[in-house]
């Protein structure tokens, strides 16, 4: 599903992580890994095509990034970013009626069906009784949920998710893996998750990708990563 | 969602053409049905009371309109046209038009000349501002630099006029307060196609605009292409308050006000109910104030700047304090 070769990421010359080489199939949970401006949050945006690299390649399903139309883009592969979101009005339903943009004619106006998708949603995360209440006056936690409503409500088969379990309490985080992998093995869904919360990482995920630092990393299963903590 | 929205916007529709009906036919003089068959009643109905009560409606939706593209595209409640210097910039540009096309003899290109040059002027603040944002993720200092702007633009407009002849001088001055009375019928046929084209055109604009509301990550994660939408942005901004400056001179606080007292109102993220709503809002304050101004001002004219102010600023100074999280 998910492809890169000799990838260097980074901002205009300044080179954060250069020669990642791996691949992830359909159907996989990843976790990523590594200390604090490692380049984590880096690497998800230029998975995404946010970021772009300063060379080597991604492919999605085969097809190389920049070939992908932005519209095509937005129906494979969705994000949850830990950038701080709020204000304007924007209810808990409108952030997760914001997945459904990309299959929206230009005024913007739901139908039943996407309706019924952004329901679905608030109801997979357990969050549907918040759906009136103003993003601005949730907990963190209850926001890191809503955004993860709002990448599946996007419906794309790749989800990647920057530090989802940051602001959520230990019940939240291990029933959000347990979310994450019911939707990888019901929905075949490709989902790479960044977090330090090793314990319940390590518990859940099929594969790590450990960054160590530049040129230095680690593609290996969550049994072999322990050991580089031990 | 739909129902909300018709009921929001009926409403709205009522109040405007109650205004309309108010501000055609009520001011220094009175009118009445049978004035209108003839004589001077007749002349100033068609010839000042129409154009005028267009333009504030032209001028109102537009202004409004403008200050909700660029308090969603900087993220940013308080920012407005008037308040980013955007005004200023399509004012200094105007004054230095009227001095350099101010002789031109052909009404619709002397008009035109102006127009662009105002247009110019929105066009280059906007991209100045936005380009500061870029570089500071700080609203405060976007706020603080575009103030400064507005200051130096000021400051270069009020060397103009000390430098130019007193009949230019004059028409500075008058053109700078700001009115929706100096318009023609003539006008008219400039104003009118282009405002409702590019208000029309900016409900095209409301699932990117929904999608940018989050973030610009997020929104390029949502399959928006967020470069064209910003260029998209600021060229119907500076179209449309340029344009308004140019023939209204800068009206204060529509463009900052009315954005917020519709998302105080109406309670909805929704950009494409927000923009009919900002439109009719608009039209609405606009037509209030000239109405007031009219009412009031049997000798003096009353600028409509004074109104809009006054009912404009208590609106922000709510928002200020009506505010959870910080501004930055």
């Amino acid at each position: 599903m998910l492809q890169v070769k000799d990838l260097n990421i980074g901002y205009e010359k300044r080179e954060i992580l250069s020669g990642l080489n791996f691949s992830i199939g359909r159907g996989e949970l990843i976790g990523l890994v590594g200390s604090n401006g490692v380049g984590k949050s880096t690497l998800l945006k230029t998975l995404t095509g946010n970021l772009k690299p300063l060379s080597g390649e991604v492919n999605v399903d085969g097809k190389a990034l920049p070939l992908i139309p932005q519209q095509e883009l937005s129906k494979l592969i969705s994000i949850v970013l830990t950038d701080k979101l709020g204000g304007f009005n924007l209810t808990v339903f409108d952030i997760v009626a914001a997945g459904r943009i990309p299959y929206l004619s230009a005024f913007g106006q739901l139908t039943e069906k996407d309706i019924e998708v952004i329901q679905e949603s608030l109801e997979t995360i357990g969050i549907k009784q918040l759906s009136g209440n103003y993003f601005d006056e949730l907990s963190d936690g209850q926001k890191q949920k809503v955004l993860i409503a709002k990448s599946l409500a996007q419906q794309t088969p790749v989800i990647l998710m920057d530090e989802p379990t940051a602001f959520l309490d230990f019940d939240s985080r291990q029933k959000l893996f347990q979310i994450l992998k019911k939707l990888v093995k019901e929905q075949h869904k490709t989902i790479i998750v960044s977090s330090h919360d090793l314990e319940v990482l390590f518990r859940n995920v099929d594969e790590v990708l450990y960054l160590k630092g530049n040129k230095d990393y680690h593609f290996e299963s969550p049994d072999k990563i322990k050991t580089f903590f031990l | 969602m739909h129902k909300k929205l018709t009921v929001h916007v009926i409403i709205l529709l009522v109040i405007t053409s109650a205004l309309l009906f108010v501000n055609l036919f009520f001011g220094s003089i009175s009118i009445s049905l049978a004035d209108l068959k003839e004589g001077i009643v007749s002349d100033i109905f068609y010839n000042i009371r129409i154009p005028k009560t267009i333009t504030a409606i032209l001028a109102g939706g537009s202004l409004a309109i403008s200050g909700l593209l660029m308090q969603t595209l900087f993220r940013n409640p308080l920012a407005g046209p008037y308040v980013l210097g955007v005004s200023s910039g399509a004012g200094l540009f105007v004054a230095i038009a009227m001095i350099l096309f101010g002789g031109v003899s052909n009404y619709f290109v002397g008009k035109s000349l102006i127009s662009i040059s105002a247009i110019a002027g929105s066009l280059l603040i906007m991209s100045v501002v936005l380009f500061i944002s870029k570089r500071s993720r700080s609203n405060t200092t976007v706020l603080l630099v575009g103030i400064m702007i507005s200051q130096i633009l000021g400051a270069f407009q009020g060397l103009i006029e000390y430098i130019s002849n007193p009949a230019a001088l004059k028409s500075f001055v008058v053109w700078g307060m700001g009115s929706v009375s100096n318009t023609s019928s003539k006008d008219i046929y400039i104003l009118l196609p282009i405002c409702f084209l590019f208000c029309v055109m900016t409900l095209f604009l409301a699932k990117p605009l929904n999608a940018i509301l989050l973030n610009e990550t997020y929104a390029q994660n949502l399959g928006i292409n967020v470069g064209r939408l910003r260029l998209t942005i600021i060229f119907i901004t500076a179209i449309l308050t340029g344009l308004i400056t140019a023939f209204c001179g800068p009206i204060a606080f529509v463009g900052l006000s009315v954005p917020i007292a519709c998302r105080l109102l109406f309670k909805s993220a929704h950009q494409l109910h927000q923009l009919c709503y900002c439109f009719l809002l608009g039209a609405i304050t606009l037509l209030f104030c000239d109405t007031v101004c009219q009412l009031l001002s049997n000798s003096y004219a009353i600028p409509i700047n004074t109104i809009t102010t006054i009912i404009g600023s208590p609106v922000v100074i709510y928002l200020i304090f009506s505010r959870k999280e910080s501004l930055t």
